[in-house]
C-alpha cells in the first residue's frame, strides 16, 4: 500500500510559509488516494519555484524547459497512454512563455492535468510581474504599474475546448487534493488553476487577501453550463475567486480519436510496423 | 549509353509536378535511371513552375544544363528555356498559342482543339503532352496506362478511360504528323526494378523502417514533404504523427514520446529548426535521443523559400547553447538517405543525443532513383540497434550512472518500484538537481566521453570516388551537391580529365586521424558547396586543420551545376 511518504522526495527549498508546501502535499496526497505509485505516473515539470517540485516529488518526471512542460505532458500521453500525465507549472511558466502551448492543448483536449500554482509573480527570478499579475501591479520589471490587463486561465481554457477546468486555493489543502483528484480522473484536458501566495515577493495577493475574497462554488452552479462557468471565471475582475469545478463535460480526449493508435498496447507497446511494400508501392 | 533532359513548364497551379512525377516513374520502369529537379515560386497560382527530367541509362545525380525535350504549356516556357535547347532538340507547343522563335526542331501539337474536341479541363492538357512526349521519344503507352489506371482507377473505368483518350490523342498525333522527326529516346533499357522518391519520401521510409512512432513538425518548406508523406502513411504504418502549433512545441512534444519510450523525430527547415535549438539542448543534458530531419533553404529569416542552400551547416553543428553532444549526417543521394535516416535512429538511441539529418531542398524535393533489390535487402538486414535501453533495473536506478564510454543505461518508464527524471538541469547520477562541481564535471565529461566513443564506433570517413592517387583534380563536396560532382566526373573523364571525388556524409563529429591521410598536399583539391561562406571548409578547418585554396560556392538559390564543375576543370 502506497503512503504519501512514498512520494516524498528531497526536503523542499521552497521560502517558509510558500503557498507551494501546501500544494505539494495536497498533491501527494491525491496521488496517494488514486492509488498510484511513483513508478505508475508521469510528470512534466516546468521551471521555476514550483518546477522545483521535480526534486521533492517522486515520479518518473521530465524536468524540461521553462514554458515547455505542456508538450512534454502530450507527447509522454500519446506515446504511452496507459498512464496518467500531470503537469506542474507556474503562471508565468504556462500562460506567459507556454501560453500558446497552453491553448492549443485545450483544443486538442489532450487526457493530461495541468496544475498550475499560480502565485501572480516570477517567484524564481525574484519578483518580477507575472501573466496573472493584477493590472497596475508594481515589481521590479514593471516599477510604474504592469499596463496588462491580466490573463484569465479559467476563462482561456474554457473557451478553447478544456473539458475540465477547476480552481483551487492553496490555504485549502484538502480541497487542492479533491481538486487535483477530480482533475487526474477526468478523461481529458484538466486545469486546476491554484491559488497561491508568494509570501516572499508579493505583498498584494496574500494568504490574508485570498481569505476574503475566495468563495467556493455552491450545489446550484452547474458545471456542465459553459455560460455559467465563464460568468463565474469572469469573476475574477471583480476580485471574487470561486473554488472548485468550475466547468466539466464529457468529449473524447485526443488519443482516443487516434484512429490507428493500438488501444490495448498503446505507441510505445505495439509490435514493429515491417509491412514496407505496403509503403514502397507508391514509389514505382 | 542514353542521357537526356525532358522539361516541362508551365503556369504555377495546373499540375507540372504530377505531371513530371509521372514521366520519371515512366522512365524508371522503363528501365533508365533519373533525377528530377523543380523550381517554383514561393506561390499556389500564377507565376512559371518547370520540372527537369534527366533520364540516364548510368546513374544520374543532377539535372543539366542543355535540355533534348521541352515541352510548352505556354509562350513562357519556350521564351524563358530557349538559350537552353541542345542541337536538335524537340520543342513541343500548341501553335495555337505561341509561334517559337528560335531555335529547336518544332512539333506543334493542337493541345486546345484536343482539349476542345474531347470536353476536357484544362490539366488535361499535361496529359496530352505526356501522351506526345513519349511518342516523340519513340515510346508507347504501356507504363502511362498503367499510372493513369493506377491514379484514376478510384474513380472507375470510365474516368481512367477519359483520361488515357488526351494521352492517345498527343501520342496519335505526333507519331503520324512527325515521324521523321521522332528520336528513339526512350526505348525499353534492360535496367534493374527502381523506386523514384524525394529526399523527403526517402527520409519518411527510412523513418518506417527504423521503427520511428512519432514525427513531429510544424509545416515550412521544404521539409514538409516529410510530415505529409508520413501523414498519409499513418493508418498503414501505426506511427503517430502530429502537426502541433509551433517549432517549440514540435520538439517538446517529440522528446516527450521519447521519453516515455518511443522513437521520435522532427522536422522543419532553417527558420523552424532555429525555433527547436533550446530544446536540442535539452535533449543534450538530459541525454533524450531525437532525430532531426533539416531542409535547408537560401536565408537569412524568409530568404527563398522554395529554392535550395547548404548555408545551415555551421548553424546546425553549433546549435544549441552549453556544451553536448550532437551528431550531423547529411547523405549524399535518396539511397543514402534511406540507409542514413535508419542509422540516425539507430545513432540517437546509442548516444542518447540529438542527431540531424542535414538536407536541402534539392534532395528533399527532387526525385530520385533507389535500387529496389538494394532496399530490399536493407529492410530485411535491418534490425533497430537501440543501445542501452532498458525496460527493467534494479533500485537504485540511477539514470545517469558514470560509465567508462560515456553512455548510461536508459529505463523506459513505467518500470514498477523505480523512477528518475529526464533533468534540464545538471543531475547527480540519480538524476536528482546539483549544483555540486564534482558532479559538474562528471557529468559534463561523461557526455563528452561519448563523442570518443561515437569516433571509436560509428563514425565513417568520407566515400573517396575514382582514383584519388592518379587524379589531377579531386572534389571535396557534402550531402547534396554529390550527385552533379558525380555527374561532373563522368563527363570531365569522357573530355580526358582524371578525377576523384572526397564526399562527406557523417558531418559532425568529424575524426582527423581518419581524414587527414585522404588528402594529400601536392594534390589540386576543389571545394564544393551550395553557400557562400564555404561552412564546411570553415568547419574540416577547425577540426583537421585542412584548408582549401580553390573552390566553387553557389549561393543563388540555385544547385552547384555539372557545368559550372566541368568548366571548373575543363575551362
Amino acid at each position: 500500500m502506497t503512503t504519501i511518504t512514498d512520494f516524498a522526495g528531497y526536503a523542499p527549498t521552497w521560502c517558509p510559509g510558500c503557498g507551494n508546501w501546501g500544494i505539494g502535499i495536497a498533491l501527494r496526497t491525491a496521488l496517494t488516494q488514486l492509488g498510484m505509485t511513483p513508478s505508475s505516473v508521469l510528470i512534466a515539470f516546468g521551471i521555476g519555484c514550483s518546477g522545483n517540485a521535480n526534486d521533492f516529488i517522486n515520479a518518473y518526471a521530465m524536468h524540461g524547459l521553462h514554458g515547455r512542460s505542456v508538450p512534454n505532458a502530450i507527447g509522454m500521453k500519446l506515446a504511452n497512454h496507459s498512464m496518467p500525465v500531470i503537469v506542474i507549472a507556474g503562471d508565468g511558466d504556462c500562460y506567459g512563455e507556454g501560453g500558446n502551448h497552453f491553448l492549443h492543448a485545450c483544443r486538442g483536449n489532450h487526457d493530461i492535468t495541468v496544475i498550475v500554482h499560480d502565485n501572480r509573480v516570477y517567484g524564481l527570478t525574484t519578483g518580477q510581474s507575472a501573466p496573472t499579475a493584477q493590472k497596475g501591479y508594481k515589481s521590479k520589471s514593471t516599477p510604474a504599474g504592469i499596463i496588462e490587463e491580466s490573463v484569465d486561465p479559467l476563462a482561456l481554457a474554457m473557451t478553447q475546448g478544456a473539458t475540465f477546468v477547476a480552481q483551487s486555493f492553496a490555504g485549502d489543502n484538502a480541497h487542492t487534493a479533491q481538486m487535483i483528484r477530480e482533475g487526474i480522473a477526468h478523461k481529458g484536458f484538466s486545469l486546476v488553476n491554484i491559488l497561491q501566495p508568494c509570501v516572499t515577493f508579493n505583498k498584494v495577493n496574500t494568504y490574508q487577501y485570498y481569505m476574503k475574497h475566495v468563495y467556493k462554488l455552491d450545489a446550484a452552479h452547474d458545471k456542465t453550463s459553459l455560460t455559467q462557468a465563464f460568468l463565474k471565471a469572469r469573476e475574477v475582475a471583480e476580485e471574487k475567486y470561486p473554488l472548485g469545478v468550475l466547468y466539466q463535460i464529457s468529449k473524447p480526449s485526443y488519443h482516443e480519436q487516434i484512429a490507428h493508435l493500438d488501444r490495448e498496447k498503446g505507441l510505445v507497446g505495439r509490435d514493429r510496423f515491417m509491412d514496407f511494400s505496403a509503403i514502397t508501392s507508391d514509389f514505382i | 549509353m542514353t542521357s537526356f533532359l525532358w522539361k516541362i513548364g508551365g503556369e504555377a497551379g495546373f499540375g507540372i509536378m504530377t505531371t513530371g512525377l509521372m514521366f520519371s516513374k515512366i522512365a524508371a520502369r522503363n528501365g533508365y535511371h533519373v533525377f528530377d529537379y523543380v523550381e517554383y515560386p514561393s506561390l499556389i497560382r500564377g507565376g512559371h513552375n518547370t520540372y527537369d527530367v534527366h533520364v540516364s541509362s548510368n546513374p544520374v545525380g543532377a539535372t543539366k544544363e542543355l535540355i533534348d525535350i521541352l515541352v510548352c504549356l505556354n509562350k513562357d516556357t519556350y521564351e524563358f528555356h530557349k538559350n537552353r535547347l541542345a542541337d536538335h532538340a524537340l520543342v513541343i507547343y500548341d501553335a495555337d498559342e505561341f509561334t517559337p522563335e528560335g531555335g529547336g526542331v518544332k512539333l506543334a501539337v493542337p493541345f486546345k482543339a484536343i482539349l476542345t474536341e474531347l470536353a476536357g479541363q484544362q490539366i488535361m492538357k499535361n496529359t496530352i503532352a505526356i501522351g506526345a512526349s513519349l511518342a516523340a521519344m519513340g515510346s508507347d503507352l504501356t507504363e502511362l496506362s498503367l499510372l493513369l489506371e493506377q491514379q484514376f482507377g478510384r474513380k472507375g473505368q470510365e474516368v481512367v478511360d477519359f483520361n488515357k483518350r488526351f494521352a492517345e490523342k498527343g501520342y496519335d498525333y505526333v507519331k503520324k504528323t512527325y515521324l521523321l522527326e521522332i528520336k528513339p529516346l526512350l526505348t525499353k533499357n534492360d535496367g534493374e526494378s527502381k523506386l523514384v522518391l524525394t529526399g523527403s519520401e526517402a527520409f519518411s521510409l527510412g523513418a518506417a523502417i527504423a521503427d520511428c512512432r512519432m514525427y513531429v513538425a510544424y509545416p515550412m518548406t521544404p521539409s514538409s514533404g516529410v510530415l505529409t508523406t508520413l501523414a498519409a502513411w499513418q493508418s498503414r504504418t501505426g506511427m503517430v504523427v502530429r502537426h502541433a502549433e509551433d517549432e517549440i512545441s514540435v520538439i517538446n512534444t517529440a522528446l516527450g514520446a521519447t521519453f516515455a519510450g518511443v522513437r521520435s523525430a522532427v522536422g522543419s527547415s532553417g527558420g523552424g529548426f532555429a525555433l527547436m535549438v533550446e530544446a536540442l539542448s535539452y535533449a543534450g543534458i538530459a541525454e533524450l535521443p531525437i532525430v532531426v530531419y533539416l531542409a535547408q533553404r537560401p536565408g537569412p529569416a524568409t530568404g527563398m523559400p522554395t529554392w535550395t542552400e547548404q548555408g545551415d551547416l555551421l548553424f546546425t553543428v553549433h546549435a544549441g547553447h552549453g556544451e553536448f553532444p550532437k551528431i550531423v549526417l547529411a547523405p549524399g543521394d535518396v539511397t543514402e538517405m534511406v540507409t542514413m535516416t535508419a542509422a540516425a535512429f539507430d545513432l540517437a538511441d546509442i548516444y542518447q543525443t540529438p542527431v540531424i539529418v542535414a538536407t536541402d531542398m534539392l534532395l528533399a524535393e527532387s526525385h530520385g532513383t533507389m535500387p529496389k533489390a538494394l532496399l530490399d535487402s536493407f529492410t530485411s538486414g535491418y534490425k533497430p540497434d537501440k543501445g542501452k535501453t532498458v525496460t527493467k533495473a534494479d533500485a537504485p536506478y540511477k539514470r545517469y550512472a558514470n560509465s567508462p564510454d560515456g553512455i548510461s543505461p536508459r529505463l523506459i518508464p513505467g518500470a514498477p518500484g523505480i523512477f528518475y527524471q529526464a533533468n534540464s538541469y545538471e543531475h547527480l547520477e540519480d538524476s536528482h538537481t546539483t549544483e555540486d562541481a564534482n558532479e559538474r564535471i562528471k557529468q559534463a565529461d561523461k557526455r563528452r566521453r561519448k563523442i570518443v566513443t561515437y569516433l571509436k564506433n560509428h563514425f565513417k570517413g568520407p566515400v573517396v570516388y575514382g582514383d584519388s592517387a592518379r587524379a589531377e583534380t579531386v572534389f571535396v563536396s557534402w550531402g547534396s551537391t554529390k550527385g552533379a560532382v558525380e555527374d561532373a566526373r563522368r563527363i570531365l573523364a569522357d573530355k580526358g580529365h582524371d578525377t576523384a571525388h572526397i564526399h562527406f556524409t557523417y558531418l559532425y563529429p568529424l575524426d582527423k586521424k581518419i581524414i587527414l591521410p585522404l588528402f594529400d598536399a601536392k594534390k589540386k583539391y576543389v571545394l564544393v558547396e551550395n553557400n557562400a561562406d564555404g561552412q564546411f571548409g570553415k568547419l574540416l578547418a577547425a577540426e583537421t586543420g585542412l584548408t582549401f585554396a580553390d573552390s566553387i560556392f553557389r549561393y543563388d538559390g540555385r544547385a552547384v551545376s555539372v557545368e559550372q564543375l566541368v568548366a571548373h576543370v575543363a575551362g
